[in-house]
C-alpha cells in the first residue's frame, strides 16, 4: 500500500482478530463463551482506534466496553441462565433467511466500496489529540455533553426501577 | 482502495455479522450483545472517516464518544428490561415473549 499512515500488516491482523471474535459471538452455543468472544472483539476495536490515532477513544473503549458493559452483560447472563436449564434451539425460525440476507448486504456494499472512489479522502492522519477533544467537548459540543449526563442519570434511575423487585406482589 | 476503504470494509463486515446475530439468535441477551457489535462497527466507520477526511477532521471522534456513552445507557436499561421480563416469564428466548400476540 502506498499510503504513508496506513499499516497493512497491523491492520489485517487486528481486522482478522475482530472478525473471528465477532463470528464467535454470533455462532457459539454457550452464551458465556459468546460474552468472552465479545470481550476479545471489543479489545480488537480498541486496537483499531489506537491504529487510527484516537488514543482517548481506545482507552474509553477499554474502560466502558471491556470494563463495564461486558461485566453488566455477564451479570445478566448469570442472573438469568441459572434456572433456565438447557436450551434445545439456539437459532430462531427466521435464521434461514437471515444468513443470505446479511451475506447479500455485505456483498453488495463491499462491491460498492471497492468500485467507488470516495471524494475528499486523504491519507494523512487527522484525528485530534486529547487536548483538542476536551476543548471541543467544552466549547462547541457542550450542549450534548451536558445532555448526555442527564441521559445517563435517567437510564440509571430507569434501570433501578425496572429491575427492582416489587414488594407488594409477594 | 484507499486506507479509509479498508476500515469501512471492516466496519461493514462487523455490522453484517452483528445484524445476522440480531436476526437469527433467540437469546435476548445475545441479541443485545450483537447490537453492541453493530454499534462498534458504526464507531469504527466514524473514526476512520474523521481520521482520513479533511472536511470532517476530528468530528467522528466526538460522535463515537457520545455513541459509546449512549450504548452504555442502552445496555443498562435493556438488560434491566430483560431481567424484569425473566422474572415474569422465566425465559430469555425472544420468540417466547408473545403475550401481546393477538
Amino acid at each position: 500500500m502506498p499510503h504513508g499512515d496506513f499499516q497493512p500488516i497491523a491492520f489485517s491482523v487486528i481486522a482478522a482478530w475482530i472478525l473471528v471474535a465477532a463470528v464467535g459471538v454470533v455462532t457459539l452455543r454457550n452464551i458465556v463463551h459468546s460474552a468472552i468472544a465479545m470481550v476479545f472483539c471489543f479489545l480488537g476495536v480498541a486496537a483499531i482506534y489506537a491504529l487510527l490515532h484516537a488514543e482517548l477513544l481506545a482507552i474509553v473503549q477499554i474502560l466502558i466496553y471491556v470494563g463495564a458493559i461486558s461485566v453488566v452483560i455477564l451479570f445478566a447472563i448469570m442472573l438469568t441462565e441459572a434456572q433456565s436449564g438447557p436450551v434445545a434451539m439456539f437459532f430462531n425460525r427466521q435464521s434461514i433467511f437471515a444468513l443470505p440476507l446479511s451475506v447479500g448486504v455485505a456483498g453488495v456494499v463491499s462491491a460498492a466500496l471497492i468500485s467507488a472512489q470516495l471524494p475528499g479522502v486523504g491519507s494523512k492522519a487527522l484525528n485530534p489529540g486529547v487536548w483538542q477533544i476536551s476543548k471541543a467537548l467544552l466549547s462547541e459540543a457542550v450542549f450534548p455533553f451536558e445532555l448526555i449526563s442527564l441521559v445517563l442519570l435517567a437510564a440509571m434511575i430507569g434501570a433501578i426501577l425496572l429491575a427492582r423487585r416489587e414488594e407488594e406482589d409477594r | 482502495m484507499n486506507a479509509v476503504d479498508w476500515y469501512l470494509l471492516l466496519a461493514m463486515l462487523l455490522f453484517c455479522i452483528g445484524a445476522y446475530g440480531v436476526l437469527a439468535r433467540r437469546n435476548v441477551i445475545l441479541i443485545v450483545m450483537c447490537l453492541e457489535l453493530m454499534l462498534n462497527a458504526v464507531n469504527i466507520a466514524l473514526v476512520a472517516m474523521s481520521n482520513f477526511m479533511p472536511g470532517i477532521a476530528g468530528r467522528g471522534v466526538l460522535f463515537a464518544l457520545f455513541i459509546i456513552t449512549l450504548a452504555a445507557a442502552e445496555v443498562t436499561v435493556g438488560l434491566a428490561i430483560v431481567i424484569a421480563n425473566y422474572r415474569n416469564k422465566r425465559s430469555v428466548q425472544a420468540d417466547e415473549f408473545n403475550r401481546l400476540k393477538g
